[in-house]
């Protein structure tokens, strides 16, 4: 079977649209809740979201998102949980691409290639982990080897400069642009030579370019419109949660007009 | 991980940091190795240790100490320098590398406060601009410190995420890093983080051991049979540890915090419960749980109570050429009021944890035979928590009128 994230990235391709990636945090407002926000966002039209798997020293993130993972490690949440939860999303249907957004050392916990056969089984189709460099990207790659496992999502960085061929070099799925320096969820705060930057990337990649960290509103990347194939929201996203507590209808309304301004 | 790779010691170390950070990583890398084979660099290093800092301090003989415990006993004395530590052999080094790299800015984390004023210290010499990330637990436990800093015109960041300690400053230090690497140096101030930071901060604090080797030599006219140091991150026991390790006849013996016993799960033991995982940029063993989320560490020392342990450590446990113990809160007061009593030198607690076990390790050698402790620092900023710690009647010494 084609992974669905490539079978997305194609079909958006055919359509000529430009993605829309949500990111949540795993088992908040609970389990059945993150299950029926997921589906929520698959029919409001979300292309690819990105589940938090939280963990104890998010480094990669701002206050939001660390809060998040705070909240919902309290509440028992765990990679078995959610790869059950993947599990029954798919047996009940779900076909939206999902990405893990996790920290290595949950992985490597969890032994890889035990955690590389959790994601064949459940359905999980990427994983994007903030703190593993190419240069350390050795050992997870041997484990992705298998039939069907996840891709790993590469990601880019504003200061990667040189470093673009090299990390994008065999990537797959699509390139994982961060807007600006330091953590997720600083509002506006983007590169200043952010066009400069996503342009080079966008030339140098063989697979669609998306732009995450900071991003609130579909105008917010008006402004690289033409250098991106798509935007990733997450702590404004997880924040639009908490203040509808975590109603679904609140994530459909957000996913399906952000959705439609960004093909406008 | 790949083999052969300098990056690594044996499978610990690595750069488990953003895609933002590893050019950073690359031009502090080259910046270092460039200075550290620089003449002139060296030279205005080795000033500061002496004109500053006051280096070289003495390899004391403590003889009240030999005498109780049975075997010769030596401290050097990292109590002696400017501040109070070890912490600021370190410091300057990386301050000086930072002034060499045009940053203008340096950033630290701190947990018992002595690295946060050894920062605060040379960035007031050097004219820097200083912010320090504390844990909220932490600023209350080491009030003075914060204070000092203070009045060496740093800003003190008080860190309210997660456990409130050094994990968690440290965590906050990294994410103001990734957004200011370009005009701030990041200044880490144990023997942990991502490559080049181990091999920095050994480089730094290797001083300890090259002059506590050149000392004994011409004091006892030979090697020492342990050399022993107090275990959090690392750095003290890892400049205590550098010059001995290729001396094979020297035992080398770090020290962690056990808490209040290993057995309640209350320790800072990295090394005896941790399994091998990634945090703050570095593959070592972590106190970690079931699900693999790193676990808060608890010792009545805000400088040892870190849940992991510098990579070099983690390898020279595996290799067995280091041994690593751990010793309980009780166990180290005890042996910090001792010291006062025997020797008039009020040690840090974190120091203490090392004397604790210099008892129990004196007992398997003769009265001849030699052990290096290192008094890492001074335990003037731990007066208030010696004193909560014996009004709590968990201490044997349950009063200082006793």
């Amino acid at each position: 079977m084609e992974n669905r994230i490539e079978q997305k990235m194609q079909n958006l391709k055919t359509n000529k649209e430009k993605a829309l990636i949500t990111y949540m945090t795993a088992g908040l407002p609970d389990m059945a809740g993150s299950k029926a926000l997921v589906k929520a966002q698959e029919q409001a039209g979300t292309d690819v979201l990105e589940l938090g798997i939280p963990f104890s020293d998010p480094v990669a993130d701002g206050p939001v998102i660390q809060n998040a993972s705070c909240r919902s490690i309290q509440l028992g949440t765990n990679l078995k949980k959610v790869f059950a939860m993947m599990k029954e999303l798919r047996e009940e249907g779900a076909e939206i691409p999902v990405a893990f957004m996790m920290y290595y050392n949950t992985a490597l916990h969890f032994g890889l290639e035990q955690f590389v056969e959790e994601c064949i089984s459940c359905g999980v189709d990427g994983l994007i982990i903030p703190d593993l460099p190419i240069e350390e990207q050795d050992d997870i790659k041997e484990a992705l080897k298998k039939e069907g496992a996840p891709l790993l999502i590469e990601l880019v960085s504003p200061v990667s400069g040189e470093r673009i061929p090299e990390i994008l070099e065999g990537a797959r799925g699509f390139a994982y642009c961060v807007s600006g320096m330091g953590v997720t969820g600083q509002s506006g705060n983007f590169h200043r030579k952010l066009l400069d930057y996503l342009s080079e990337v966008k030339r140098v990649s063989k697979i669609p370019v998306m732009m995450g960290f900071g991003i609130e509103q579909a105008k917010d990347v008006a402004p690289v419109k033409d250098v991106i194939d798509g935007a990733i929201v997450g702590s404004h996203f997880i924040k639009l949660l908490e203040e509808n507590d975590y109603k679904a209808e609140a994530a459909r309304n957000y996913c399906s007009s952000f959705k439609k301004e960004l093909n406008e | 991980m790949k083999k052969n790779d300098k990056r690594y010691f044996g499978e610990f170390g690595g750069q488990f940091v953003s895609e933002s950070l590893m050019n950073t990583l690359k031009e502090l890398d080259l910046a270092y190795e460039a200075a550290i084979h620089d003449e002139a660099f060296l030279k205005q290093y080795d000033y500061y240790m002496k004109q500053y800092v006051g280096r070289e301090n003495p390899l004391y003989f403590a003889e009240n100490l030999s005498r109780e415990y049975g075997t010769k006993i030596y401290l050097k004395r990292e109590d002696l320098n400017h501040t109070g530590a070890h912490k600021i052999n370190n410091v300057l080094g990386q301050i000086l590398l930072a002034k060499r790299m045009g940053k203008k800015k340096v950033i630290a984390e701190t947990g018992a406060g002595q690295h946060g004023v050894a920062t605060a210290t040379g960035a007031a010499l050097f004219g820097m601009e200083c912010t320090v990330f504390m844990g909220e637990e932490d600023m209350r436990r080491q009030e003075l410190n914060v204070f000092r800093m203070k009045m060496l015109g740093a800003k003190v960041e008080c860190v309210l995420s997660g456990s409130r300690t050094l994990k968690d400053a440290t965590n906050e230090a990294i994410r103001t890093w990734a957004k200011t690497a370009e005009d701030t140096f990041y200044v880490i101030g144990s023997a942990v983080g991502p490559y080049p930071y181990p091999k920095i901060v050994k480089e730094f604090q290797s001083v300890i051991s090259r002059e506590s080797k050149r000392q004994i030599l011409q004091a006892e006219g030979r090697l020492p049979d342990v050399v022993m140091a107090c275990v959090g991150g690392g750095s003290n026991s890892i400049g205590m540890f550098a010059d001995f390790i290729d001396e094979p006849s020297v035992k080398l013996i770090g020290v962690e915090a056990a808490g209040l016993g290993i057995e309640t799960g209350k320790h800072a033991s990295a090394m005896a419960l941790g399994k091998p995982g990634t945090l703050h940029g570095m593959r070592s063993y972590l106190l970690q749980d079931d699900d693999g989320n790193i676990q808060v560490a608890y010792s009545v020392s805000a400088g040892l109570d870190y849940p992991g342990v510098g990579p070099e450590h983690a390898c020279l446990k595996d290799s067995g050429r280091a041994a690593y113990v751990s010793v309980t809160d009780r166990e180290a007061i005890e042996a910090l009021m001792e010291l006062c009593r025997l020797e008039g030198i009020i040690p840090a607690i974190e120091s203490a944890h090392a004397i604790a076990f210099a008892r129990k390790q004196a007992k398997h050698m003769r009265e001849d035979e030699i052990m290096i402790v290192c008094l890492s620092g001074r335990g003037d900023k731990d007066v208030h928590t010696v004193a909560d710690y014996m009004n709590s009647g968990m201490c044997r010494e349950s009063s200082l009128d006793a």
